[in-house]
């Protein structure tokens, strides 16, 4: 991650100059872009050449967090290949210059682990002129966990799947553990013992094994955890029911939803959340092999419920069924949020702009849609309607997992998902985003380059830090 | 259809008697009025067979005796579920789900003695609109297998209050026939030209009807609906409709609904495969949305200033049908790279609205449109995709979808998508790709509504998944649903005339 620091004073001579507007410019920078006719309008960025060459960046009247973000990242866009540079922001407020390096520092981020050669420089130590360096370096420290645990999930996400098997994964977290997060690894037996039926047939075509993932964080005080539950495909071929090969290598990422959660509770351990929070991440890989599942087999999952199985490429929803009931029935959760690269439809339905957002819980699904505004990562409310779930009626097990191929080319199959889910959660308040669309941008986006976007892990983190940091009331409420 | 009538509550001697009743709170089912003494008549016999077969007045429960006693041939028993709970929609789901228990008879009646007038027309109504029927193909029908339903007498307490309430109800009834009979009838009848014949019906019930044709529509330069109709060999037509009202106080600002009339989309040169194209017939649902609208508010003469407007295209491929690659320019001046010609509903409203707007002025405007395969992806068939400009505006249709029954959904709006439509050759391509397809479609629309001299309040109606059902529902036969006359009066009676 870029390195940032804070310091009073000059430029260091010959490095690039970044002048976020939102402050008062001194004399040469208002007539540099006077000449060069640049407003400082929200979102543009003026590229000066010269010595030092100046960039300077547009805000918009009166900016929000994340337009400081987005204002950090359009400069970090333009310096990306100077390895060093420097921002003056003597007359910007701490949380702003926060917030401004948190931007940098996403936009920055890179993937080049697999570049052999002709790798090219990358942004990687910002220094900021600032007012007062002690306040802008707390201010950066607190904001800098989210951006951690989101560039987190980005690398988890680009890694290919021969370099990120289940095996592999499930070592990735262990890593946590020097962070203060429990992390607890399920084998294949230990599934079978507990009857995750749906999960291992899933993964049972594969010649590596699927995983469940428990992380726990244990906060500060004593009640149910908030509970994020991942979807894990570490590559999805489809499995008998076969992906068309147009656009298979993307499958790589069908693990964005597990690679979100365990960012989000990396960020949450590295700012010491005081709430208990648990992950719950179901990692798999769906492959064809003799001994894959098959259409029309019929699982029993986790919570006794038997599975209809009419599509293998259906599989996210069969192993989140096992881990949404394990977070609810088993770790009795007082919320649980689940993330998965779930579904074509919801791309077809909100295109890569918006993550789908479904659920039981009207006071949930409000502070989620909210913490995504702030955030940038964008939901939107998706219904779950009684014809979807009546479409699920299977006539040999207690549900099917989805419409059949034959039914018609146009199904609401994001809305059959979250249907499907709703019977595993049960009871407790719960949401579900599919992040189908979201999960990677092809071209660089506001707040990132093209490639893995780790959506979800600032929303989480938001929502955590907005609605869950205090202990719940008992039951019944105070005498 | 049967004839609908309300008397005075006496127990028939014979025939079939209909009972609506409600689910107790404690069980057993409170037996009141006719009910009450039909059950007398036959000695208790109703009330203990329908415990036995289970009948315990839930909502969509119904159950049939076959002579049950006291003279009847026949009783059947529907479930109304909670008191508590009675809307006028749940009790037309009622009224609707006695029609198939009725196949055989010729007349019924139907106690509903105990219930207040209002819901015994609501009953009536949803029967009405279940027992609706589209055969004029049928020419060999078997006499055996043709309905007989001849009359619906309705008991109630207050005829009177019961036949006020009905009236409106029937005004609105006739509009979603007319919807389900143009959206029902094959694309070699319902051309645009006899489409555009059969609005002039309307002028019986008082609208006005303005008829366009080719030369018209090319002197306004409506070039994005005219490329659309190029390559069919029946002339386009745009049909304006005006209902006036309002009382005088009110005049002036109508509002403004619009309708896709594609009576047939082939895809045009950007051609549909074969499988379900004959689907395509449905693609003018908005515009018979309108038409339907149009009558039920005249044939209910309510209180409100309405225009209809309704373009009616055919869209072909052929020597001389648009090509992938043009560009046009539509009414507003902006023009139009159509990068698919599958992609034509849009066209066709692209110029109603701005012309809307121009003439008209409207307080709101809203589209109607069978317009794209992906809200069926997106919401399926329970919701029709809301896109809006104004939330007090979506509230507003929201709440009325709510209360008729016809499902809304809000959908999304934004820059984001908007960038989908950047054309490198002209002011934007007519579509975005195939993710967010139904919101690029919306923020295509969103361009031709003009906000520049002050607001204007538009909504945009997605019904690709909502116009036609491939199952009966309770006031709904199998085919043409009429989806958004009931939603649009609602709105119109719950807005202006309260």
């Amino acid at each position: 991650m870029l390195k940032l620091c804070f310091r009073r004073g000059d430029p260091t001579p010959g490095l690039p100059v970044i002048w976020p507007s939102g402050q008062d410019w001194p004399a040469e920078i208002t007539a540099l872009a006077q000449a060069a006719g640049f407003g400082a309008e929200a979102g543009r960025v003026l590229d000066a050449p010269g010595l030092p060459r100046r960039v300077l960046v547009g805000l918009p009247a009166s900016p929000l967090r994340l337009d400081w973000e987005k204002a950090g990242a359009a400069a970090a866009a333009v310096l990306a290949e100077a390895p060093l540079a420097m921002v003056a922001a003597p007359g910007l407020a701490p949380d702003s210059v926060a917030a401004f390096a948190a931007g940098m520092a996403l936009r920055a981020w890179r993937f080049d682990r697999h570049r052999t050669r002709d790798r090219k420089p990358a942004l990687a130590r910002v220094t900021c002129l600032v007012a007062d360096p002690a306040a802008c370096r707390a201010a950066w420290e607190a904001a800098a966990p989210a951006i951690r645990g989101c560039l987190f999930a980005r690398d988890l996400v680009s890694e290919p799947a021969n370099h990120l098997t289940t095996r592999r994964f499930a070592a990735r977290l262990e890593d946590l553990a020097e962070f203060g997060i429990q992390v607890d690894i399920w084998g294949r037996k230990r599934l079978e013992k507990a009857g995750f039926g749906a999960l291992l047939a899933v993964g049972r075509g594969a010649a590596e094994p699927p995983r469940l993932a428990v992380l726990r964080w244990p906060g500060r005080f004593d009640a149910p955890p908030i509970a994020l539950v991942g979807k894990g495909l570490v590559f999805d071929t489809g499995g008998i029911s076969i992906k068309g090969a147009q656009g298979m290598e993307a499958m790589r990422a069908d693990m964005a939803g597990a690679a979100a959660c365990a960012g989000a509770i990396l960020a949450l351990a590295l700012r010491n959340c005081p709430a208990p929070v648990v992950a719950v991440l179901a990692i798999a890989e769906n492959a064809t092999g003799a001994d894959s599942y098959r259409p029309g087999d019929v699982l029993r999952t986790a919570s006794g419920r038997t599975v209809e199985v009419v599509d293998t490429d259906a599989e996210g929803r069969l192993v989140l069924a096992d881990a949404l009931h394990h977070a609810t029935a088993t770790l009795g959760a007082r919320v649980v949020v689940d993330l998965a690269t779930l579904t074509g439809a919801i791309v077809t339905a909100l295109g890569p702009h918006r993550a789908g957002l479904f659920g039981n819980d009207a006071a949930l699904l409000a502070a989620l849609a909210a913490s995504g505004e702030e955030t940038g990562e964008h939901l939107w409310p998706m219904p779950i309607g009684a014809r979807h779930r009546t479409d699920l009626h299977s006539d040999i097990a207690d549900i099917r997992q989805c419409m059949p191929a034959g039914a018609g080319r146009l199904q609401p199959d994001a809305s059959h998902a979250a249907a499907f889910l709703a019977e595993f959660a049960g009871p407790t308040p719960w949401a579900h985003l599919d992040i189908a669309g979201v999960d990677t941008q092809d071209k660089p986006h506001d707040l990132g380059p093209a490639g893995a976007t780790g959506f979800g892990v600032r929303l989480l983190d938001r929502l955590l830090s907005a609605q869950y940091e205090e202990p719940p009331e008992p039951a019944g409420g105070r005498p | 259809m049967p004839d609908i009538a309300f008397a005075k509550p006496a127990l028939p001697r014979s025939g079939t008697l209909v009972l609506p009743l409600h689910e107790a709170d404690t069980p057993p089912i409170a037996w009141t009025g006719l009910a009450a003494e039909a059950d007398a008549a036959a000695g208790g016999a109703l009330s203990r067979a329908l415990e036995a077969a289970g009948f315990k007045g839930r909502k969509g429960q119904s159950t049939t005796l076959w002579m049950p006693g006291g003279g009847l041939a026949k009783v059947v028993a529907i479930g109304l579920g909670k008191a508590a709970d009675l809307t006028p929609h749940a009790a037309e789901a009622a009224g609707g789900a006695m029609i198939p228990a009725l196949a055989k008879d010729r007349e019924a009646t139907i106690a509903a003695d105990a219930l207040p007038p209002a819901i015994a027309a609501s009953l009536a109504m949803g029967a009405l609109l279940r027992a609706w029927r589209f055969d004029r193909y049928r020419t060999k029908e078997k006499e055996e297998d043709k309905p007989k339903l001849e009359r619906l007498a309705f008991a109630t307490a207050d005829t009177t209050a019961a036949k006020q309430a009905f009236a409106p109800l029937r005004a609105v009834a006739d509009g979603v026939f007319l919807t389900r009979e143009l959206v029902s009838e094959p694309p070699n009848v319902l051309h645009p030209v006899e489409f555009a014949d059969r609005c002039k019906a309307l002028e019986k019930l008082g609208v006005e009807v303005e008829i366009l044709g080719p030369k018209e529509m090319k002197r306004l330069g409506f070039g994005a609906l005219l490329g659309v109709s190029m390559g069919s060999a029946v002339e386009p037509r745009m049909v304006v409709m005006q209902w006036k009202g309002a009382p005088k106080a009110r005049r002036g600002k109508p509002f403004a609904f619009i309708g896709k009339g594609v009576t047939f989309d082939t895809g045009g040169i950007s051609i549909k495969p074969a499988g379900g194209m004959e689907d395509m017939k449905w693609d003018m649902a908005g515009a018979g949305t309108v038409v339907g609208l149009m009558a039920a508010l005249a044939g209910r003469k309510a209180k409100a200033d309405v225009v209809g407007i309704v373009g009616l295209v055919e869209n072909m491929p052929s020597g001389t049908a648009q090509r992938p690659g043009d560009v046009v320019k539509s009414y507003s001046g902006q023009t139009i790279e159509v990068i698919n010609t599958d992609a034509e509903g849009r066209l066709v409203l692209a110029d109603l609205l701005w012309y809307c707007q121009e003439r008209f002025a409207p307080r709101c405007m809203i589209d109607l449109a069978t317009l794209t395969g992906a809200i069926i992806v997106a919401l399926g068939h329970e919701h029709a995709g809301l896109f809006a400009n104004d939330d007090d505006l979506a509230q507003r249709i929201l709440a009325a979808a709510k209360l008729t029954g016809e499902g809304a959904w809000r959908m999304p709006l934004g820059e984001a998508y908007d960038k989908a439509l950047r054309s490198e050759i002209a002011d934007m391509k007519n579509v975005g790709g195939r993710p967010g397809g139904a919101v690029t479609a919306a923020q295509f629309i969103q361009r031709f509504v003009n906000t520049k001299d002050g607001p204007m309040p538009w909504a945009h109606l997605d019904i690709a998944g909502t116009a036609w059902t491939s199952k009966d529902h309770p006031t709904i036969p199998k085919g043409a649903t009429a989806y958004g006359v009931r939603l649009l009066d609602r709105l119109v009676a719950d807005w202006d005339e309260a």
